[in-house]
C-alpha cells in the first residue's frame, strides 16, 4: 500500500516508469472486478481501461490519507461500472434461464481431482451466470467482499455507505444470489 | 434465547462468516435445525459461498496492458513494447495462423520439387520453381491419369469375373481363348450373342492376355477360379 502511494507520488512528478508499474499491479484485479460484473471479456477490457484513463486523469486528487490507493481504484472502478450500467440498461436483452453460459477459467487449479474440478468448473459458470442477474447495488457488493476479500471498511469506503448498509447488501445479495442458482437449477450437493 | 425465521434471515452473513456470539450462534443452530424453511437456506447459500470461493481470477489478455498504457501515456516504452508484443505471441490464434502459413509454405515448397536435404538458394529463384512446379503438374497427372486407367482395368476384369461366377453358361462367352473353334468376331448357334457383346468380349480377352503376362501370379489365381 506504501509502495503503491509512493509510485503515485513518483507519477505525480512524471515518471513514466512509476505509471507503468502501477498499471502492471492493477490491472489483473480491476480487470477482475470489472468481468465479474459485467460477464463479458471485451467489455471488461473497455471498463478497465477506462479506468485506468480515469485514474491517470485525476490522481492529483488522490489523497492516501483516505484510504489505500486500492480501494481508492476500486471506488473508480464501482463508479464506472454503475455507470456503464446505467447507461446499457435500455440496450440489454432481458436475460432468460436459458442462455446460462458455462464460463471457462484461464487459470489451472492444481491439486484436484478431474471430477472435482469439472464440477467446480460448472459451479463457477453458474455462479458467474447468476451473479449477472443479480441488481448491481447487491451485486457489487458480493463481488468486493467475496470476489475481492474486502473489509466491510474498505467496502464502505469504496460504496460510500454505512456499515450497516454494507452488511445488509452482502447478505442480501448472498441470499438472493443463492435464490438465483436454485431457479437455475443448482441444488447443494 | 428465541431464534425466528426473519433473524435467520437477517443475520445468516455473520452466522457463515463466524461473526455470531455464542448464545446466538446455539439459538441460530438449533432453529435451523428445526424449521424446514431456514435448513434449505442457509445449505443453498453456503453452498453458493463455495461457488464464489471457487472462483478463480481470470486472466485478462496479455495486451490489455500495453492498451492501457497507449491510452494513458501514449507512446509505451519499447523494451516494455516488445515484452508485451511477444506475450502478444502466445495467443492460440497466432500460433494457429503460423503453423497453418509454415504447412503451405512447406507444401508448396515440396510440390515444386524443391530438395529439403540439399537445399540450395538457386532452387527458390521463381523461374526454378515454376519450371518444377510445371514439371511435377505434368508428372502427377500422367500418374494420375495411368492409376485411373489401371483401375478401370481391373475394375472391368473383376466385374467380368463376377458375372461370369454367377452365370456358368457366360464361361464360354468370356474366355473366347479356350475354345479353339471360335474365333473373334464371329458365333456359333450354340452361343448365340450379338457383334457388339463379342466386341466387347474380346476387348476383355485381349486385356486379360496382357495383364497375364505383366501379372503371373493373377494369371493362375484366374485359372484357379475358373477351373474348378
Amino acid at each position: 500500500m506504501e509502495q503503491d502511494a509512493q509510485l503515485v507520488q513518483q507519477c505525480l512528478q512524471g515518471d513514466g516508469s512509476a505509471w507503468e508499474e502501477l498499471v502492471r499491479r492493477h490491472t489483473r484485479r480491476i480487470f477482475n472486478i470489472c468481468y465479474r460484473f459485467t460477464g463479458n471479456r471485451t467489455e471488461a477490457e473497455d471498463l478497465t481501461q477506462d479506468v485506468f484513463l480515469r485514474v491517470y486523469r485525476t490522481l492529483a486528487s488522490y489523497r492516501s490519507a483516505h484510504g489505500g490507493f486500492a480501494t481508492w481504484m476500486t471506488s473508480v472502478t464501482r463508479n464506472l461500472l454503475i455507470d456503464h450500467y446505467r447507461r446499457t440498461k435500455r440496450d440489454r436483452v432481458t436475460d432468460s434461464l436459458d442462455d446460462a453460459m458455462p464460463v471457462v477459467e484461464n487459470k489451472e487449479s492444481v491439486g484436484r481431482r478431474p471430477d472435482e474440478q469439472a464440477l467446480l468448473g460448472e459451479l463457477s459458470g453458474q455462479v458467474q451466470s447468476a451473479l449477472t442477474r443479480l441488481s448491481p447495488e447487491l451485486r457489487e457488493a458480493v463481488i468486493l467482499r467475496d470476489l475481492q476479500q474486502l473489509e466491510y471498511i474498505e467496502i464502505q469506503r469504496v460504496l460510500e455507505v454505512p456499515e450497516g448498509t454494507v452488511k445488509s447488501r452482502i447478505n442480501r445479495g448472498r441470499i438472493e444470489l443463492a435464490r438465483i442458482l436454485q431457479q437455475m437449477g443448482v441444488r447443494p450437493a | 434465547m428465541t431464534w425466528t425465521c426473519e433473524q435467520t434471515e437477517a443475520r445468516l452473513s455473520d452466522y457463515l462468516d463466524g461473526l455470531l456470539d455464542p448464545a446466538e450462534w446455539s439459538a441460530f443452530n438449533q432453529h435451523v435445525n428445526a424449521c424446514a424453511i431456514c435448513t434449505p437456506l442457509v445449505a443453498s447459500v453456503a453452498h453458493l459461498l463455495g461457488g464464489l470461493y471457487a472462483l478463480e481470477q481470470v486472466e485478462p489478455p496479455p495486451q490489455l496492458e500495453t492498451a492501457i498504457l497507449r491510452a494513458t501515456v501514449g507512446v509505451v516504452g519499447t523494451k516494455h513494447d516488445f515484452w508485451a508484443w511477444l506475450r502478444g505471441l502466445q495467443s492460440p490464434r497466432f500460433v494457429y495462423s503460423a503453423v497453418s502459413v509454415a504447412a503451405t509454405i512447406v507444401l508448396l515448397l515440396t510440390a515444386s520439387g524443391f530438395n529439403w536435404r540439399k537445399p540450395k538458394l538457386a532452387d527458390l529463384a521463381p523461374a526454378t520453381v515454376y519450371r518444377k512446379a510445371n514439371g511435377q503438374l505434368h508428372v502427377t497427372y500422367a500418374r494420375s491419369t495411368k492409376f485411373v486407367s489401371d483401375l478401370r482395368v481391373v475394375y472391368e476384369i473383376q466385374s467380368r469375373m463376377n458375372e461370369s461366377d454367377q452365370n456358368p453358361a457366360m464361361r464360354q462367352e468370356t474366355i473366347p481363348q479356350s475354345s479353339p473353334k471360335k474365333e473373334p468376331g464371329r458365333t456359333d448357334n450354340t452361343n448365340p450373342s450379338t457383334p457388339k457383346q463379342q466386341n466387347r468380349a474380346n476387348d476383355i480377352s485381349r486385356r486379360l492376355e496382357v495383364l497375364a503376362c505383366e501379372f503371373p501370379f493373377l494369371s493362375s489365381s484366374l485359372v484357379d477360379r475358373r477351373v474348378p
